[in-house]
């Protein structure tokens, strides 16, 4: 059994579908951060199975900006968990709920 | 049995080996010991403060702050570090391209701590 | 993985430079370097200066615009990643005026709230960079970066009344739903890198368009591409995210989101499908055609129940998202025609869409709230403001001789011209919610008319200069475009894109 670029992206959907489902269904926000690095984490594996296998640089490449624009992101997520604990003593997506919708 | 496979009795080799050889060693150990129990040995401190409260404990939201500035400033590492593998290659159009990379970082360093995020307080 | 990356890149060659193709993005890097740096020096006491230092360099911005427009020659840079052509240049100029309507909406809300001024407009500095670099961006990681550098201030800025618990859940959901969108869209990235092995836009092109069936692999890279900016542009059923978010946020940014943010969602769409999927109308136009009959018909519907003037707005919003998708439904089949109609649209809703928003800011200065039943008898106690609302309104609802009209008039002719099923379907869709919404939107025409004010309270409400200005700025402009048509017809005239290859 030989490890093929197949095998890598099929690691890839299972990680990104992980992930997004934890999104769409846990509600605390940490989790849900955790499930936004996943899915980010199989876009790079993906990208990087792709790049191995074309032979090429660019995949690689991607990487470094999606890994870097990742870790943003993530900051200004907990960032903004920070700003509301300041005012509530626990985070939760459900109890964000002013508003309708 | 195929190569991918064979690859991994390898590592499978080693981990029972790495199991046995601990095992042996605390074995020995307990064969050859004195034995005496004690309620004082099961402690965590045998001399001090005796431990209260749980293990569990929030930390101040202090430390995020610090973990999160830690984390972007590591993280933009990852742009300085290809550059700096081909330093040559690149002279002095990559050295004035990295300066104005790192001096827009700086620039958040600077209002970091300029809005006394960087304090201990 | 360094000594791999070292061994495989050939000799470095040093990439020409062309100062002028990326003097608009430079300029407005320095403004944004500008105004931290007045911040980390003076700190509170900068707070005067930065709204104008602010409004200064979008202004400077607009300068190398202007000359690279009358230049006129189509740029290209870093083997193709970097386009400056006349599309480019038509959406970063609307970026950058909204961005300057966005400053004046903001001076006065922003110094009179308890909040930070000085971040406030190098955030907003830093996202409008993000947006006239999507302009230009021609590869996919410098489409993903300019992405994530216009959504994550705009993230902060909708969390910005960072006391107020409504404020925080905007931005919540803002973010929850933004960094998803992301990561569907890098997805759909990552497959379409696989399945072509460039990032470039025109090297995808190249290996996607050919004759016979797409793979399966493409097929779901452009799928999930414009999944990821259907969430962007808030269509529908990826919009569950726009009326909370908008009724939370600061206003002023709430017109910053339903216009920059929507029409650099656009642009990034425009680009991948003219640009990047060129000839694959096979995949992408039914999947555009869902969500555009879909954003126009569910947007008008909910808007009807509305009581918030925001959220219907954002409703609104959502429908005027589908009527911009309508003419990239047939894109394959009349591309000119359908690039110029929805840049035009464009142009125009940026006009319409921002003065709403300042008028719902000028009212809130008095009434505290924008729900709908405070526009009762508007007229009695600010004549000016309900002229001005009424001109947007209308000219939102399409009727001539505003500037609406003729944008709806133009994407009627998109999809007709198409003379396909599809089209002509699109194009009853179109008409039908026009109808609708003209519903919702001679309702408040007439509350603000015809109604008596709520307990007799006619006390006028003061307006600032710089809310005045931006009022006239946006009445104006949405006047001009309806009555003098040819004014955006000759700036969004056809084949606007470099290396499009019909």
């Amino acid at each position: 059994m030989e490890l093929t670029t197949t095998w890598y992206l099929v690691l890839s959907v299972l990680m990104f579908s992980i992930g997004a489902v934890g999104l769409l269904v846990r509600r605390n926000p940490l989790v849900m951060f955790m499930c936004v690095e996943l899915m980010l984490n199989a876009v790079n594996i993906s990208f990087v199975a792709f790049g191995a296998d074309l032979n090429d640089v660019g995949g690689q490449i991607s990487v470094f900006f999606v890994l870097v624009v990742a870790a943003v992101e993530v900051v200004v997520g907990l960032a903004l968990v920070v700003a509301i604990t300041r005012r509530r003593s626990d985070a939760n997506a459900d109890d964000i709920s002013v508003l309708r919708g | 049995m195929s190569d991918f496979l064979r690859s991994y009795l390898t590592v499978a080799i080693f981990g029972l080996v790495g199991f046995a050889l601990v095992g042996a060693f605390l074995g020995l150990g307990r064969l050859l010991r004195p034995d005496k129990p004690n309620l004082a040995k099961t402690e965590a401190y045998e001399s001090g403060v005796d431990p209260t409260g749980d293990m569990w404990s929030q930390s101040n939201i202090r430390y995020y702050i610090f973990a999160l500035l830690f984390v972007m400033f590591d993280v933009e590492a990852v742009f300085i570090f290809p550059w700096a593998a081909r330093l040559e290659a690149y002279e002095i159009f990559g050295l004035i391209e990295m300066a104005i990379f790192i001096f827009i970082l700086l620039l958040g360093l600077l209002y970091a701590w300029r809005k006394g995020v960087l304090k201990w307080v | 993985m360094l000594a791999l990356l070292a061994q495989q890149v050939p000799d470095f060659v040093r990439p020409d430079i062309d100062w002028h193709a990326a003097a608009p993005e430079l300029t407005l890097l320095t403004f944004g370097a500008l105004v931290t740096m007045m911040d980390i020096v003076w700190l509170e006491k900068g707070r005067k200066l930065t709204s104008i230092v602010a409004s200064i360099g979008l202004l400077a911005t607009m300068v190398p615009i202007i000359t690279l427009a009358v230049d006129g020659a189509d740029r290209s840079m870093f083997g193709g990643a970097f386009v400056v052509d006349d599309y480019a240049l038509i959406m970063k100029a609307v970026f950058i005026l909204t961005g300057y309507v966005v400053i004046l909406l903001s001076t006065n809300y922003i110094a009179e709230g308890d909040y930070w001024e000085n971040e406030y407009y190098g955030l907003l500095l830093s996202s409008i960079l993000g947006m006239i670099l999507m302009a230009s961006a021609r590869d996919l990681i410098t489409i993903f970066v300019a992405l994530e550098l216009l959504s994550i201030p705009a993230y902060m800025l909708a969390t910005w009344r960072k006391r107020d618990l409504k404020s925080n859940e905007a931005g919540m959901k803002y973010y929850l739903m933004g960094v998803f969108a992301s990561a569907i869209m890098l997805y759909g990235m990552s497959l379409l890198y696989g399945g072509s092995g460039s990032t470039l836009l025109t090297d995808i092109n190249e290996s996607i368009s050919g004759p016979g069936d797409p793979s399966a692999v493409v097929v779901l890279g452009i799928i999930f591409v414009i999944v990821g900016f259907a969430f962007k542009v808030s269509a529908v059923p990826f919009h569950t995210w726009a009326p909370d978010t908008y009724e939370g946020a600061p206003t002023p940014i709430t017109a910053f989101l339903s216009v920059a943010s929507k029409a650099a969602g656009f642009v990034a769409l425009m680009n991948m499908l003219f640009v990047g999927f060129f000839g694959r109308d096979d995949v992408y136009e039914p999947v555009i055609w869902i969500l555009a009959a879909l954003s126009m018909t569910v947007g008008n519907l909910i808007a009807l129940r509305q009581t918030n003037m925001v959220r219907l707005l954002a409703y609104s919003g959502v429908a005027q998202a589908g009527y911009m998708l309508a003419p990239l439904a047939v894109a394959g089949d009349v591309p000119d025609s359908a690039l110029a109609a929805t840049v035009g649209y464009l142009v125009i809703y940026a006009a319409m869409n921002l003065g709403a928003f300042a008028v719902v800011i000028a009212v809130a200065r008095k009434t505290r709230t924008a729900e709908i039943d405070d526009y009762r008898g508007l007229f009695h106690w600010a004549p000016g403001l309900t002229v001005a609302m009424t001109v947007f309104l209308f000219a939102l609802a399409g009727i001539p001789p505003l500037g609406g009209w003729w944008a709806k008039f133009r994407i009627m002719g998109a999809v007709i011209e198409a003379n396909t099923a599809a089209g002509v379907v699109m194009g009853i869709f179109v008409a039908v919610n026009s109808v609708i919404a003209l519903y919702y939107y001679a309702r408040i025409g007439v509350k603000m008319w015809a109604e008596p004010a709520p307990d007799d309270d006619t006390a006028p409400v003061r307006v600032p200069v710089s809310l005045t200005s931006a009022l006239v700025l946006t009445a104006a402009a949405t006047i001009a475009f309806g009555v003098l048509p040819g004014l955006v017809g000759e700036v969004t005239k056809v084949s606007l894109l470099a290396g499009v290859g019909g």
